[in-house]
């Protein structure tokens, strides 16, 4: 019902779309994939109205229309919803419904009671069990997601685009937002599902159109595909899915700690790491491992318990502490957590070095940047100059980048929080290897991860989390997302 | 997305290229007002050495009259960029001045006159306690904000009511005479001008240059400012970098103290500094020093004290009634702002 026909689009000299046709029909959910940059966002954001093509032609209903903005795509029934979800947490979810189109009286004073009304009639009919007096701060992220696709019904939406909406939900959350999708998917609404993770386009679409390159390379029915010639497809050769091997050297304890515990958020953690091992943590979000970790790395409220280095108790109050000691925290939640969007990629990628490298307080550019230099070419990071801003780079670069700056520090122990969050499949795959090679050098690593499958490839073994405590471990081959989901959710391995 | 890079403050309207660090439209801005200036000024002289010699002490004047408010202005731009403010600039200045002067004072009640010293040395110890104590105040209000957990407008209102109220109670009836010799930091002459003030300014300029672009410290703070949690899982001690930020405030306005302190040897208690935060503020701002934190130089909030003082200047020369100056300085300063806006959104 709504069609893109001949879509270009390029950025100065670079060519984002070549000549793109799509179509998306009432009713069914259609997954839109490709690698970080191969020019989902932009096509969605020509659609919705966010960006001109520089030649080509929408068709809505067999007519060709022209969106000059937002609000006339809107108009038109097409909602888009970004992955930085536009709701306001001190506001409650009815008044959230209604953002910018407030029912008013006739004094101009808002009329609640409708609003009220309006949105528990709209819960009703969608069958959500949703309190619309609910504060938006106090849901869950997979209710806020439900919040802004109600939104876009109550606009009277006929196309929806959803930009990633399960990257920071959990499992049980996705299927509520799913079930939701199918919902609207009956009600005859088309939904455009934009995702990088492709167990999900197996389960939830219909349809799939693969990007790469700026070009429409693949398009058909999800269930005469699998999930490996998808991810042929996004990065135009074959992606390894197989336990990823390393020259293994294990060596000595390096971090311990003991029975740490915090007011809320884990109680009781026990563990160990050696020179040369991949650890993972993994379990379902809210399951309380970031927060353990950034209190082992001094960026928190201390916890109680024991941690020790090298055998040696330690008491970390300041992330500079961990620094000095050799921990390293890579962040998850790369734009809020990791890059300073005021600064450069250079300076992103020495932030946490300049004390090292400095002489009297004074930055020793020259040596940063050979440093730099280096990693540069050792992770493929792909970029122009070092003075340009951080939000110039792709996410898989970004990522690098933020990498990098703890590379730097050559850390003994160097904690990764979700490392591969809101990459491509290649720039994941490239991160992996600088993973692997950093454990043959004998560095102890502990990768946090709600991805089973990455956990699987990557770690020697993996302690699953649930609501705070260590619920099992798993190890070596044996390792499966059955045996980690059960965990997750509170199950226990049978014994043997 | 397009990243077309942002200009800061008044350099968007002239700056086509992208660069955090242009100055293009500040630098503009500061010419024209320049140029008309000198043609203000006129050209009613016998000879081209008595033009350039009334114009040259024209600027010497402008310059001296804003050192004071410009060292401050360079720490305020620090604290700024890590996303704090301190409004209790005047009120250090008067509480250091009073001090100081209570110690050179060569009355009966002067304390290194009582303890025997006098002259250079009693001038050199007063300094240097003027500057310890500025460090202390700023690091205390530092401490305030970052362990206290106070936030920056509130804790340094604060602290702006306690050492005005403070030093003026103190005070009361007492007026230090300040030595004749100690008035030459201020008021040495070379070739018959008065310009010592502008040096320690353009000098302390030039030092905070380099602090804020090649030091940890300086680039610390942007970091900070910019994004407070990343910097803190980067390994920056966060706490330490505003609490410097705030100390090194609090050490330039020592130095503004002493400078005013020597140029005429007495202060107005009730009166001195105030209005500096403001000033300092406006000058940072206009330098395109954004007041969310991240962004900001020093060599703009040079140019941003540039722009006010010479503005200043012109309202008097074109006989610009004295109450309705500050508008224009206001007016200049949301002009600055909308600009920087346009910029974020």
């Amino acid at each position: 019902m709504i069609s893109m026909k001949n879509i270009w689009k390029s950025f100065g000299s670079n060519q984002v779309l070549k000549d793109v046709s799509i179509t998306i029909n009432s009713g069914e959910i259609c997954a839109l994939i490709g690698e970080n940059g191969a020019g989902k966002s932009t096509l969605m954001n020509i659609l919705g109205g966010v960006l001109p093509a520089d030649s080509g032609t929408i068709y809505l209903k067999g007519q060709p229309v022209q969106f000059a903005n937002p609000a006339e795509s809107l108009r038109a029934g097409i909602a888009f919803i970004h992955q930085e979800l536009n709701l306001v947490n001190d506001l409650p979810v009815f008044e959230n419904m209604f953002l910018g189109r407030e029912i008013r009286r006739r004094g101009g004073t808002l009329d609640l009671e409708t609003m009220m009304a309006k949105t528990e009639d709209l819960f009703k009919r969608m069958n959500i069990d949703l309190d619309p007096r609910a504060m938006v701060r106090d849901l869950d992220a997979s209710y806020k997601q439900i919040v802004e696709i109600c939104r876009a019904i109550l606009m009277d939406a006929s196309i929806i685009i959803m930009d990633e909406p399960t990257t920071s939900l959990t499992e049980p959350e996705i299927k509520r937002v799913f079930q939701m999708m199918e919902t609207l998917r009956d009600q005859g609404v088309g939904i455009i599902f934009i995702s990088h993770k492709l167990n999900e386009v197996m389960e939830i679409c219909e349809r799939y159109m693969v990007l790469r390159d700026g070009e429409l390379v693949a398009e058909g029915q999800v269930q005469d595909v699998t999930p490996d010639a998808l991810a042929r497809f996004m990065v135009g050769h074959d992606v390894r899915s197989e336990q990823l091997s390393r020259v293994m050297q294990i060596g000595n304890e390096i971090l311990r700690v003991e029975n740490l515990s915090h007011k809320h958020a884990f109680r009781n953690v026990s563990f160990a790491v050696r020179r040369g091992e991949i650890l993972g943590f993994t379990g379902l979000l809210g399951d309380g491992r970031s927060e353990l970790f950034q209190a082992i790395f001094g960026a928190d409220a201390v916890a109680s318990g024991k941690v020790f280095l090298d055998g040696k108790e330690v008491r970390i109050h300041s992330t500079e502490q961990a620094l000095e000691l050799g921990i390293g925290y890579l962040p998850r939640n790369r734009k809020e957590n990791g890059i300073i969007k005021d600064m450069n990629i250079f300076e992103n990628a020495t932030i946490v070095t300049w004390p090292m490298y400095s002489k009297r307080g004074v930055i020793d550019k020259t040596r940063q940047e050979a440093i730099f230099a280096r990693q540069r070419e050792q992770m493929g990071i792909r970029m122009q100059r070092l003075t340009d801003n951080i939000s110039t780079l792709s996410g898989g670069n970004q990522q690098k980048i933020v990498l990098a700056k703890w590379l730097a520090a050559r850390p003994k122990v160097l904690i990764l929080d979700n490392p591969t969050q809101g990459v491509d499949v290649g720039a994941k795959e490239e991160i992996y290897d600088v993973i692997l090679a950093l454990a043959e050098e004998g560095m102890a690593i502990i990768v946090l991860s709600s991805e089973a499958q990455e956990i699987i490839r990557l770690c020697d073994r993996a302690l699953v989390m649930y609501q705070g405590h260590i619920q099992g471990e798993v190890s070596g081959s044996t390792m499966n997302e059955h045996d980690i989901m059960k965990l997750a959710t509170g199950g226990i391995l049978n014994a043997g | 997305m397009m990243e077309t890079g942002r200009k800061t403050g008044l350099s968007r309207l002239f700056s086509p290229r992208w660069s955090t660090e242009s100055h293009t439209g500040t630098v503009v801005v500061l010419v024209v007002m320049i140029i008309l200036q000198t043609l203000v000024l006129g050209f009613d002289y016998d000879s081209v050495g008595h033009w350039f010699s009334a114009w040259g002490r024209n600027w010497i004047n402008i310059l001296r009259n804003n050192a004071a408010i410009g060292i401050i202005a360079l720490g305020m731009t620090f604290v700024i960029i890590t996303g704090g403010i301190d409004l209790a600039v005047g009120s250090t200045l008067v509480a250091i001045g009073a001090a100081s002067m209570m110690m050179i004072d060569i009355g009966p009640k002067g304390f290194l006159g009582n303890l025997g010293v006098t002259g250079p040395f009693a001038y050199a110890i007063t300094i240097i306690c003027a500057i310890l104590m500025g460090l202390i105040l700023g690091a205390l209000t530092g401490l305030l904000i970052t362990k206290g957990r106070i936030a920056p407008f509130v804790a340094t209102l604060g602290t702006m009511k306690i050492l005005r109220s403070v030093t003026q109670h103190f005070m009361q009836g007492y007026n230090p005479r300040v030595p004749r010799d100690f008035l030459q930091i201020s008021n040495l002459q070379v070739g018959g001008l008065m310009f010592m003030p502008i040096i320690y300014w353009l000098a302390i300029a030039a030092v905070l240059i380099y602090v804020s672009q090649r030091t940890v410290f300086g680039r610390q703070v942007i970091a900070v400012g910019s994004n407070e949690r990343a910097a803190q899982l980067s390994g920056v001690n966060v706490d330490r970098v505003k609490v410097g930020a705030y100390a090194l405030t609090g050490i330039l306005v020592a130095i503004a103290s002493i400078i005013q302190v020597a140029r005429i040897g007495t202060m107005d208690f009730a009166n001195a500094g105030s209005g500096y935060e403001m000033d300092a503020i406006a000058a940072a701002v206009v330098g395109g020093t954004s007041m969310r934190g991240g962004r900001g130089t020093i060599i703009g909030t040079v140019l941003g004290m540039l722009i006010i003082a010479v503005m200043n200047n012109l309202l008097n020369l074109f006989g610009v009634p004295p109450f309705l100056r500050e508008a224009a300085k206001g007016l200049i300063v949301i002009a600055a702002v909308l600009f920087q806006r346009k910029d974020n959104v």
